[in-house]
């Protein structure tokens, strides 16, 4: 699939007279009708929705339900069978250059090259983008600075994965996307992370994430969409979905809507 | 252009970090020709040669940089970034990850340069070598070679899935390049068997080339192994092209 993204080489000045015209857009992230099939298996199916500008959107589901492959193929990552995707107003495979100054992403299990220091990695980073932020003021506020100096092999996993949210914010980014966004992070740590996150959605920052963790996704979510074997089986307000349940959390109306509430119950 | 200097200065970095392109590219080429000058450095190359085993010996040496970054280096650091998922991260960023492979192109040839710099200065400074054939000759062939070696470690990193593999690959490559065609043994010295068998590995027809235009040997002798340097660029540019994969 990259070879086609190869083949896009974009147009500079065109991309940027369409950016400039659909950026007061009201939605920032528009699917509609994604499906992709892995050799005749479906992974996504069918599935559409819309998140708007300054908005925080979780996709939830099994390990395997089809998040991460969403994710790809809104990013361009992977090719799709069927559908239309669009970011900021722009199609992400052949505006990439210019979409992916705006966008930021953490993806699942990061890792980074050998001996590569804490510093070096935001500043290869940083080098990427016309208007970076300043990632010193970015490892204050993760609390990573004294590890500026550090190899990156010798950080715990909560480290490495503050670190890996850090990296998404480098673009200054108006999306976000964070794939499985607190997974390894302790809890003094996963609540310094929300409050990043809270700064971001203040800032209207659009943020996309997928989580295993209900808590997380009822402190941060404005709406979430629940998939089950790539289809989208509820979406809606966290509220919502907890009123149309017959429980007041999201963890057990999770279960619920997913059909699990028998085996839950049997557990306890 | 900043952004290619910034990622040139982090990953150059790394790389002198890692220290197996400064140990076998750069350390090992100058140590052997140290130990050939002050052995045998002036002993004519082979019986009725009329040079010496150290002028000889300068044209092979000086491709062991290119070696160590072509079928170790290159290869290597590419399938480790793909089982990382490195390069797959590139694609979500404005740069694309060919610039990755660009700059590792480019410190791989530093690494290169000043390999052959460095054994050029021992020669020159510990064994007073003069350059009897064409420099200019010499230089346009030296890069000849590393664009064909570059080329075939760009197919090693696109044929080998992983980096478990790569290694592998790259240990049966390099060995035998190294070793066998006269890059740090003297191809002289080789018994005729092995001769015949070192003339298949392309770095041999390179060794032969650069030989030829340092010790201004008949040019005619020099058709085939331009021939295959030009092969080994093509083959292995077309093969990677078809069969690269980022992830």
């Amino acid at each position: 699939m990259e070879k086609k993204i190869a083949n896009e080489i974009e147009d500079d000045n065109e991309s940027i007279i369409e950016y400039s015209t659909e950026s007061n857009i009201e939605n920032s992230i528009v699917i509609s009708h994604l499906t992709k099939c892995y050799k005749g298996k479906i992974a996504v199916n069918d599935l559409s929705f819309s998140i708007k500008k300054g908005e925080v959107f979780g996709l939830l589901g099994h390990n395997g339900a089809g998040k991460s492959t969403t994710i790809d193929c809104i990013l361009g990552l992977k090719k799709f069978d069927k559908g239309n995707i669009s970011v900021l107003g722009m199609n992400p495979v052949k505006k990439r250059k210019v979409l992916f100054q705006k966008v930021g992403v953490q993806l699942q299990e990061s890792s980074y090259q050998d001996n590569l220091k804490v510093g070096e990695l935001c500043e290869e980073m940083a080098a990427l983008y016309d208007n970076s932020a300043d990632y010193n003021e970015l490892l204050k506020k993760f609390k990573l600075f004294s590890f500026k100096k550090r190899q990156i092999s010798g950080l715990s996993g909560g480290e490495k994965q503050k670190l890996s949210v850090l990296l998404a914010l480098i673009p200054n980014p108006e999306v976000v996307f964070f794939d499985e966004l607190t997974t390894g992070l302790d809890t003094v740590a996963r609540h310094e992370v929300w409050k990043q996150l809270k700064y971001l959605k203040e800032a209207k920052t659009t943020i996309f994430l997928t989580s295993h963790y209900m808590d997380e996704v009822e402190v941060l979510c404005d709406r979430v969409c629940i998939m089950k074997e790539g289809k989208d089986i509820v979406s809606g307000t966290v509220e919502e979905l907890i009123r149309n349940s017959p429980y007041e959390r999201l963890e057990e109306a999770y279960l619920w809507y997913m059909g699990e509430e028998a085996k839950h119950e049997d557990v306890f | 252009m900043r952004m290619f200097f910034k990622l040139l200065k982090v990953e150059g970095i790394l790389a002198i970090r890692s220290i197996d392109g400064i140990l076998f590219g750069i350390c090992m080429p100058v140590g052997v020709i140290l130990l050939i000058g002050m052995i045998s450095g002036s002993k004519p190359a082979f019986d009725g040669a009329n040079y010496t085993l150290l002028e000889s010996s300068f044209g092979a040496l000086i491709t062991v940089g290119i070696c160590a970054t072509a079928f170790m280096g290159i290869p290597l650091t590419i399938s480790d970034y793909r089982d990382k998922k490195i390069l797959k991260h590139f694609f979500v960023t404005p740069v694309r990850p060919d610039m990755l492979l660009l700059v590792h192109g480019v410190i791989n040839m530093i690494i290169s340069i000043v390999s052959a710099v460095c054994v050029f200065l021992t020669v020159k400074i510990f064994f007073g070598y003069e350059m009897r054939g064409s420099t200019v000759g010499f230089i346009l062939s030296y890069f000849l070679v590393m664009a064909s070696m570059f080329s075939l470690g760009m197919l090693v990193a696109s044929v080998c899935k992983n980096v478990k593999i790569a290694n592998v690959v790259c240990s049966g490559v390099y060995f035998p390049m190294v070793f066998l065609s006269g890059a740090t043994i003297p191809y002289e010295i080789f018994p005729m068997p092995l001769q015949h068998f070192s003339n298949i590995l392309p770095l041999t027809q390179g060794i032969k080339l650069l030989k030829g235009y340092s010790l201004g040997l008949h040019q005619g002798n020099l058709i085939i192994p331009i021939v295959v340097m030009l092969v080994a660029i093509v083959v292995g540019l077309g093969v990677s092209i078809k069969t690269f994969r980022w992830e």
